[in-house]
């Protein structure tokens, strides 16, 4: 039966070259709403070698207390450890919620620790809320077409894991926040994966993220040799062309044009989506457009959800009349 | 090497999607059942590593008898062996008890699994199995070369442009990205001598579990629908020369 929260919200923080990255800024957000209607704390678990920047960093964001997990076994660790890490700190701190990203990182630790935790998870949520006392999350189901609504009512905190971008950054106010160490012994723990190194992708020639306009295609396009009809659109616009994974997955088009979780996040004034459905790993990497227009034949695609404007149809119709439209007007 | 080959069989497009009576999963209508995509690559690379360092492939597949489809076609595209565990579990944390338990019963030296499947779309199976199992695991896995004689060292993705190049003791899990591997067609003959091979199954008992203990648990669907459009889409309609004209007008206005 649901009960109320006791216990803490607790965020896990993600962090990378001294900052916090953008989703745990967005749960840190959720998070305090989350804290506020339940009553209780908002606290932030870090962990790693090092922390002092991101510490710093995180102070005023605001949480009541930042848990400090810090450890020179944690450096090059691999999930495993991390994870078993995470669990223990969960244990010694005792929240009622724990919040981490569903991003790529989040995706591998979130299982394992709530393996270790033994507590229901849910990953993928785009929403999450307090409804007669119970967590409630939003999630999706078959391809994004249809979102279900689930109540949590397990022993122990849930761990909700939050897609990227499904909740707006608030500049929050500062407040009183109380930093404080948490020790977790892994000298015992066997530590049978290990990094060796962590690889950023150079910048390539074509950079989509300095790009005004973007027009980007999905599988939906059907074929390699119909990119074609893209590339004209693009070029009529002046804009850049962009995919979403499969694409690049196919040997179709480069890396350099994959936008989302695993690819590049842009942010152009002007994102055209041609036959993308808006996977949340898509999603997390052009919510922030400015103006979102999407085709697409199924009107459920959830790349509606965050299009302003939305086109119903074929794309192999509507892009070349786009097209003709965008010569005809500059012409 | 001796790989396992996690693969799922998935719905297509399904209609009718409701909370089942009892509120622990949800039910629906579907034309037809695939493999699930990023399965499909996991495959690939266990083809690749089998012929880089020699070895056998057996390909594990839950669910009811129409999951043997996937299976056959598993065994067209190199798996030596299938075997199905014949069980209907929607809930990802029993799938991974499940699974768990069926690899603890199993020889091998790497477990692949996809990232995600396009049901549940929890990206939860893979690495909670291998919690379960206390094996070493990476997620988003996209090259796989062996390093020494009981490790492998793997390059994942972080995210942002980034990735991790990690050293795992063998056995291990790994999550396989899609695009590891060029996607082979399988040609029909192959799919045909495929379908006349046995295909295995173990029932939940011959696993050691109860139907108790694959009741998903610390939850309860409340309702299921189309996605709320919380945004502000307007859908543009009439002749397309008309939409035409229309969407530029506003991409130019955003200029
Ligand atoms: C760990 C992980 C990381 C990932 N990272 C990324 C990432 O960085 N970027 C990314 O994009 N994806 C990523 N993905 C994959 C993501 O989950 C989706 O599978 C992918 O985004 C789907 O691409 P798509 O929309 O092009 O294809 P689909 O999902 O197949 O959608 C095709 C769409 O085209 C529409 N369509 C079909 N024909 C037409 C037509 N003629 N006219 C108009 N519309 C049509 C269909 O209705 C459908 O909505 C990742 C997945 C995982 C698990
Ligand atoms: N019923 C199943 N049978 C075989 N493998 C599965 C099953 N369910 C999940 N998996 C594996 O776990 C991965 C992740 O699934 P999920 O956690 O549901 O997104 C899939 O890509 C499969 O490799």
């Amino acid at each position: 039966m649901p009960h109320p929260m006791q216990g803490d919200v607790l965020v896990i923080a993600e962090h990378w070259k001294g900052e916090p990255e953008g989703v745990t800024l967005q749960m840190l957000t959720k998070g305090r709403e989350l804290a506020d209607s339940g009553g209780v704390g908002l606290a932030v678990l870090v962990l790693g070698h090092g922390l002092d920047d991101v510490v710093e960093v995180l102070r005023g964001k605001g949480m009541d207390t930042i848990w400090v997990l810090d450890d020179p076994a944690l450096a090059r660790a691999g999930g495993g450890v991390e994870a078993h890490a995470i669990a223990e700190a969960v244990r010694a701190i005792d929240p009622g919620l724990i919040l981490i990203g569903y991003s790529l990182v989040g995706m591998e630790l979130a299982p394992a620790i709530a393996v270790g935790l033994g507590v229901t998870a849910m990953t993928n949520c785009v929403d999450v809320g307090i409804e007669d006392g119970a967590v409630v999350v939003t999630r999706p189901f078959f391809d994004g077409t249809q979102h279900a609504k689930i109540v949590l009512e397990g022993k122990g905190p849930p761990l909700v894991a939050l897609q990227g971008g499904a909740t707006p950054t608030v500049g929050l106010g500062a407040t009183e926040v109380a930093v404080r160490p948490v020790a977790v012994d892994l000298s015992a723990v066997p530590a049978r994966g290990q990094v060796l190194e962590v690889i950023e992708e150079a910048v390539s020639d074509v950079d989509i993220t300095k790009a005004e306009i973007i027009v980007a295609v999905g599988r939906g396009i059907g074929g390699k040799e119909k990119i074609a009809v893209i590339e004209e659109l693009t070029q009529a616009l002046g804009g850049l062309m962009a995919c979403s994974r499969p694409l690049v997955d196919l040997g179709w088009l480069g890396r350099e044009r994959q936008v989302g979780a695993s690819g590049k996040s842009v942010a152009p004034k002007v994102y055209l989506a041609c036959g993308i459905s808006g996977a949340s790993q898509h999603l997390s990497g052009m919510s922030d457009s400015r103006l979102i227009v999407a085709i697409n034949k199924d009107p459920n695609a959830p790349i509606f959800q965050v299009a302003h404007y939305g086109v119903v149809g074929d794309l192999l119709e509507i892009v070349p009349a786009l097209t003709a439209e965008a010569r005809k007007v500059a012409g | 090497m001796k790989i396992v080959v996690c693969c799922k069989a998935v719905p297509g497009a399904v209609t009718d999607v409701e909370v089942a009576p009892g509120g622990k999963a949800l039910q629906f209508q579907s034309q037809f059942q695939a493999m699930n995509e990023c399965d499909e690559y996991a495959l690939e690379e266990a083809c690749a590593l089998k012929r880089a360092y020699g070895g056998e492939i057996t390909a594990l597949a839950m669910g009811p008898i129409t999951t043997q489809d996937i299976l056959y076609l598993a065994l067209a595209k190199g798996a030596d062996q299938a075997l199905r565990i014949d069980v209907r579990v929607q809930d990802p944390q029993v799938a991974s008890t499940v699974l768990a338990a069926a690899l603890g019963k199993m020889e091998f030296d790497l477990v692949l699994t996809g990232t995600q499947s396009r049901d549940t779309l929890a990206s939860f199976v893979g690495v909670a199995a291998a919690a379960r199992l206390g094996l070493p695991f990476a997620f988003a896995v996209t090259e796989v070369e062996k390093d020494g004689e009981q490790s492998i060292k793997v390059r994942k993705e972080l995210g942002g442009g980034r990735f991790a190049d990690i050293r795992l003791g063998l056995p291990a899990l790994l999550c396989v990205q899609t695009g590891i591997q060029p996607l082979n067609f399988v040609p029909p003959g192959r799919m045909l001598r495929a379908r006349a091979q046995p295909i295995r199954s173990l029932s939940l008992t011959e696993l050691g579990l109860t139907e108790e203990e694959i009741v998903p648990r610390g939850y309860r669907y409340q309702s299921v629908s189309p996605p709320e459009r919380v945004g502000r889409v307007r859908f543009l309609e009439g002749a397309t020369p008309e939409i035409a004209a229309a969407l530029l007008a506003r991409i130019r206005a955003a200029l």
